[in-house]
């Protein structure tokens, strides 16, 4: 082989390091210049030549840097002297990859081990070809005539991973396991195995073919000891006892791993599962959800007589004893929390004592009720109480409170938890509107009396008390969801904007206070508080939720995006270096890892967050661009005419889809950004499950994308067939309008129709009768936008067509062109008439008007664009034989462009009106909410004890840093925050409409000339 | 109440109520997933009731000869999990693997000169300041570089401090 010592694929060292040297410090042109001469002096190594095209390629100059890899390779087949060496296979390698070209990759590597079939290296090379494209079966071919070569254990379990790959991430049957077990077996025999990954392959491919007592023989063997650490093999152990249905076996062992570690809290589950003989946990392979685990421990009603279920769980509650009495641990929960569960499988059984399980509550809370995780721990248990009872324990914790501790962390940890259930067994819900108050009051002062007790942490550690502002915030939210008045959404507000005044890093304020801006309108505000989260990689899969959805339909198109082309950037680097890491995985032998690795690549490729934002970003372009027809050409070349789309809409039917969002962190109000409860009216719900809402969202978001994926080739399809509409009249015959465009559209048209729930014909019923005034116009109030770009649409469909104009349809003679006239008018105007003319009042309504004029209203200046541009005298034919100015068509345009400007004249008008008010003014009205009328309910409670806690503060009782913050603290500063929070996104709004305005006069012009 | 076990791919996408927190670094997903793929031994999560995870710990096993030692990225805990001591079970568990497995010297890890609750967290944990690293952080803040020795360096050559500050492209190791 070609790796000679000295020699770079063929090349002496010293020659190339330069060359090398100039790339690793980018200086790319000088690297060329130094290949150049390289090439001059080996004008055919394909080793020069690989070098070249990497520099090109560095260079921003893909097409140039494909031919010259072209040529390299072309050389490496065609002349059978040359050396081929990794070196100059690896470097071709990572240029075709770069211009995405896997497959001329794979094609020299398949190429060079044909010509040195014993190659290792090479035959690696090759392999990782594979991985990069997830050929598992080629992978396996590969691995096993590595294996056949040099009999390596590792290129075995290369070959198992890429079978068990065929199995759970391909369409490989179940019955390849056997192959695979059968290689390992006469592996083992001979070989035995030498590392722990490779043990817990071999199991796991037992495991998977239910073998679980072949499984456990080869764990109890010699083969056992490769695991160090014995609770490692003892939870291997375990689990293939509990799936055998060895249950007393298994329930030894789990005894086992908690005498070693006796805070396990999942093996105690186990533990206590398998004394039961309950399968829950075991029957199905895979556990339910990975990434939403159940909060409920599920669990099977036992079958055991009654007899048995008692010797057992007092089995259990002997050895919980046990557990307790051997800890010196005072950190160790699961012990004592092991005895609550023990009480609630017995009321499961039927067999609950109420008391019992609310001692073993006091028992937990006067060890732990001072730590913040109390609340969480025992969140499942408390669900078994009946709701007399759950009251009944709430009054036993404040009374056992009161003699517990006497450190003021301690005294401040249980007064928080004792908040913190009644707000988690519905108390909050049935408290009359002056005791929530009240409530809210008594957080905030606990809140500021216990600043002090963190006057010596840094001020970056998270302080005592941080989530009562959380929590009273909640509570206040809850008051105006009751009252409706706004003044409580305003304390909210300030009181969390108060605490980040105090410690600018709690994430927990930030993300309410995102929602609250949101739902204020303040969007602008809202996403300043997203960007201080700082969520970057990983995070913008889990966390963007927050701000995306409320984004999409805002005019901040700029911050939109950036968040969608982060989001996008982030996403499709990490599938195109995926394989590059499970590569690595293979390399180092960790197996486990390899399948795990696909596995996520997969999870994130069926991301529903990632298709919505695959849709979105093209659509975001379109929008961006609407108002220049070429430039709104440009892009959609750039979309391909919107074909992928098209095959996107067509198969987001059949594809699953994953949801990776942390709904956890979500405010109660709206725990999914489909759903907000205060913009319905107050329901007496007394608990908001955070229940698991996959198929609901799941069937929305396809709807989603199903519609919106077709828009990008509906808009090009309308700007062709509106461009026929006047051109018509200059060429004789009509050929020039296309009977494909017109005959695609109309199939588009009456997929959209479906997807609305009507066909074709009833849809135009519909938008007819709507705009008429015959149908009224809540008809189409639920998908309003989807509506108008059908009609928009429709229009530019019947400008080839003419198929509307005919008088089967009830005689109507006005045309397409008034039906999308008045609706846009209608709405539009409906909209602006209906907004609430206060600075800070929730706007529910802004998006959809934003949206009525970002999407229908640009689509339709796109078509007359079109049709106006066709009309245009061009070229040869100036003037001879133009289009008649006062033709139909022309008036129908004319009075179109006429009703457009009017339109959007509307929208400008209020736009100007809210953003002129002098800023004063409408901070005094934001303030204003919080002024009591001197008695002591209602609004501004709350917001008097921060007031004057900020204003009488203590520096040697606060500590510096805690009282120069508060000295900081300005309500007018966040008024002023809400306010200008919506004037930028009016002022954005403003600007998109002014933008259209001047498109439309230029039309307006355009056509008083033809 | 704790179940400590390795961390896996699906772990980053439910770590986010322990990653927001200001100073728990995200890093990007080369960064996880090398150190899922070579070390996953030094990769562990501590997961509570309701599978709600509590913090995690990622490192790795690297040098040579002397310097053969565990290596601590990052150990965070979330807010609501804190002052129970799960950092020092997670510590000793990496420890313990550096120890016993893979027979290293020592352990080290890297923390902002400015952050001192950790600083004395890892004090009490047994470490020691080896050396400060001027201007570790970013070309600005400086970083100090803190060890602890294992059973194998019996006289604990390892963690005698250096005199004099370094410059990053002095460190051995990135």
């Amino acid at each position: 082989m070609a790796s000679k010592f000295g020699l770079a694929g063929g090349i002496p060292e010293r020659r190339v390091r330069p060359i090398w040297d100039a790339i690793d410090s980018r200086q790319f042109k000088n690297a060329l210049k130094l290949s150049a001469s390289l090439l001059a002096k080996y004008p055919s190594s394909p080793y020069a030549l690989a070098l070249k095209a990497l520099i090109l390629e560095r260079m921003g100059k893909p097409e140039e840097a494909l031919s010259v890899c072209s040529s390299a390779k072309e050389l490496l087949y065609k002349n059978d002297t040359f050396l081929m060496d990794d070196l100059t296979l690896s470097t071709l390698q990572i240029v075709f990859q770069r211009l995405d070209h896997l497959d001329l990759a794979r094609s020299c590597y398949e190429y060079a081990c044909g010509k040195f079939p014993n190659n290792l290296e090479l035959m690696m090379g090759l392999f990782n070809c594979y991985v990069r494209e997830y050929s598992f079966v080629k992978q396996q071919q590969t691995a096993i005539k590595m294996y056949k070569l040099v009999g390596e254990e590792r290129f075995l379990l290369w070959a198992v991973c890429s079978i068990q790959l065929q199995v759970f991430c391909g369409n490989g049957g179940e019955k390849l396991l056997l192959l695979a077990e059968g290689l390992l077996k006469k592996h083992v025999a001979s070989h035995s195995l030498h590392e722990p990954e490779a043990l817990i392959v071999y199991i796991s491919v037992l495991e998977q073919q239910a073998k679980y007592g072949d499984a456990l023989e080869i764990l109890s063997g010699k083969l056992g000891s490769l695991f160090v650490i014995e609770v490692d093999r003892l939870r291997i152990q375990g689990r293939l006892l509990a799936r055998a249905g060895d249950y007393s076996d298994a329930a030894n062992i789990f005894q086992k791993i908690l005498e070693l570690s006796p805070d396990d809290w999942e093996c105690f589950l186990h533990y206590l599962g398998c004394l039961l003989e309950d399968d829950t946990n075991w029957c199905n392979g895979v556990p339910n959800d990975p990434i939403l685990p159940s909060k409920h421990m599920d669990c099977k009603l036992s079958h055991l007589k009654e007899e048995l279920f008692d010797s057992r769980m007092s089995d259990a509650s002997e050895f919980v004893q046990k557990l307790q009495a051997g800890t010196s641990d005072n950190t160790l929960r699961c012990p004592y929390l092991a005895n609550l569960e023990v009480e609630r499988r017995k009321h499961l059984y039927g067999k609950g004592d109420d008391d019992k399980l609310m001692d073993a509550l006091m028992q937990y809370f006067f060890r732990f009720g001072h730590l913040a995780c109390f609340t969480s721990d025992v969140e499942v248990f408390l669900e078994v109480l009946t709701p007399d009872k759950k009251t009944e324990f709430l009054e036993k914790l404040k009374k056992g409170s009161e003699s517990l501790s006497t450190v003021p962390t301690k005294v401040l940890g249980q007064s928080i938890t004792i908040l913190k259930v009644q707000e988690v067994v519905g108390k909050m819900y049935k408290l009359s509107k002056s005791e929530l108050e009240g409530s809210a009051v008594q957080m905030v002062e606990l809140y500021c009396r216990n600043l002090p007790l963190s006057k010596d942490l840094d001020p970056q550690e998270s302080m005592h008390g941080e989530e009562l502002l959380s929590m009273a915030c909640n509570v206040l939210v809850q008051l105006f969801w009751r009252t409706r008045h706004l003044g409580y959404f305003i304390e909210a507000i300030m009181i969390l904007e108060f605490g980040l005044t105090i410690r600018r890093y709690v994430w927990q304020y930030k993300v309410l206070l995102l929602h609250l801006y949101s739902l204020m309108g303040a969007l602008s505000s809202a996403y300043e508080c997203y960007k201080s989260l700082d969520a970057k990689n990983i995070l913008m899969e889990t966390v963007s939720h927050h701000i995306l959805p409320q984004m999409l339909v805002s005019p901040l198109w700029v911050d939109l995006n950036n968040l969608l082309k982060d989001y996008l950037k982030f996403m499709d680097d990490h599938f195109r270096e995926s394989a590059d890491l499970t590569f690595l995985a293979y390399r180092h032998r960790n197996y486990s890892k390899v399948i795990e690795f696909v596995q996520f690549k997969q999870q994130l490729q069926h991301s529903n967050q990632y298709l919505v934002a695959r849709v979105e970003a093209p659509i975001l372009h379109l929008k961006q661009n609407a108002d220049n027809i070429e430039e709104e050409e440009r892009v959609l070349e750039s979309l391909k005419c919107g074909i992928q789309f098209i095959e996107l809409s067509n198969e987001i039917g059949s594809k699953s889809l994953t949801f990776n969002e942390d709904l956890q962190s979500r405010p109660w109000w709206t725990p999914t950004s489909e759903k907000n409860y205060l913009l319905g009216p107050f329901e007496g719900i007394s608990f908001f499950p955070r229940e698991n809402m996959t198929t609901e969202r799941e069937a929305n978001v396809r709807r989603v994308i199903e519609r919106k994926s077709l828009l990008p080739r509906m808009i090009y399809l309308s700007i062709r067939s509106a461009s026929a509409l006047l051109k018509e009249n200059i060429e004789v015959n009509g050929s020039l309008s296309d009977p494909k465009t017109s005959s695609e559209l109309k199939f588009l048209l009456e997929r959209y129709a479906k997807l609305l729930g009507f066909s074709l014909s009833d849809s135009i019923e519909v938008v007819l009768g709507v705009s008429s005034g015959i149908k009224p116009s809540s008809t189409i109030d639920s998908d309003l936008i989807d509506w108008l770009n059908f009609a928009v649409f429709l229009n530019a469909w019947n400008l080839s067509s003419h198929e509307l104009a005919q008088p089967n349809l009830d005689g109507y003679k006005a045309g397409s062109w008034h039906i999308v006239d008045s609706l846009l008018e209608k709405y539009i105007s409906e909209k602006v008439r209906s907004m609430d003319p206060l600075i800070c009042s929730p706007w529910v309504d802004l998006p959809i008007l934003v949206q009525l004029v970002s999407e229908p209203l640009a689509w339709h200046g796109l078509v007359l664009q079109s049709c106006l541009r066709s009309s245009l005298p061009s070229g040869k034919r100036k003037k001879k034989g133009g289009p008649d100015s006062t033709s139909p068509p022309f008036h129908a345009i004319r009075e179109s462009i006429q009703s457009s400007c009017g339109t959007i004249e509307d929208v400008m008008k209020w736009l100007r009106e809210q953003i002129n008010r002098p800023e004063d003014e409408n901070l005094e009205t934001t303030l204003s909410f919080l002024q009591g009328k001197g008695q002591n309910e209602g609004p501004g409670q709350v917001f008097k004890i921060v007031e004057t806690f900020a204003s009488s503060i203590n520096d040697t009782e606060l500590g510096d840093w805690i009282s120069q913050a508060v000295k900081c603290w300005s309500p007018v500063d966040v008024a002023r925050k809400i306010v200008t929070g919506k004037c930028t996104v009016l002022s954005e709004f403003l600007q998109m409409c002014g933008s259209k305005m001047k498109l439309l006069q230029a039309l307006k012009q355009q056509i008083a000339q033809v | 109440m704790t179940t400590i076990r390795r961390f896996c791919c699906n772990d980053l996408l439910r770590f986010t109520s322990v990653n927001l927190d200001h100073l728990t670094e995200t890093f990007n997903m080369s960064f996880y997933m090398t150190y899922l793929a070579r070390w996953p031994d030094y990769f562990h999560v501590a997961e509570g009731p309701g599978n709600r995870i509590m913090g995690y710990i990622m490192g790795k096993v690297e040098g040579q000869g002397e310097s053969w030692h565990g290596h601590v990225t990052a150990v965070t805990v979330a807010p609501e999990y804190r002052r129970q001591q799960l950092a020092k079970k997670l510590m000793n568990l990496l420890e313990e693997i550096s120890d016993k497995i893979d027979k290293a010297y020592f352990v080290d890890l890297f923390v902002r000169a400015s952050n001192t609750p950790a600083i004395k967290m890892y004090e009490k944990l047994g470490y020691i300041i080896y050396r400060r690293v001027l201007r570790y952080y970013s070309g600005e803040e400086d970083g100090l570089d803190m060890r602890k020795a294992l059973s194998r360096d019996v006289d604990k050559k390892s963690i005698i401090p250096l005199k004099r500050p370094i410059t990053p492209d002095e460190l051995e190791y990135d």
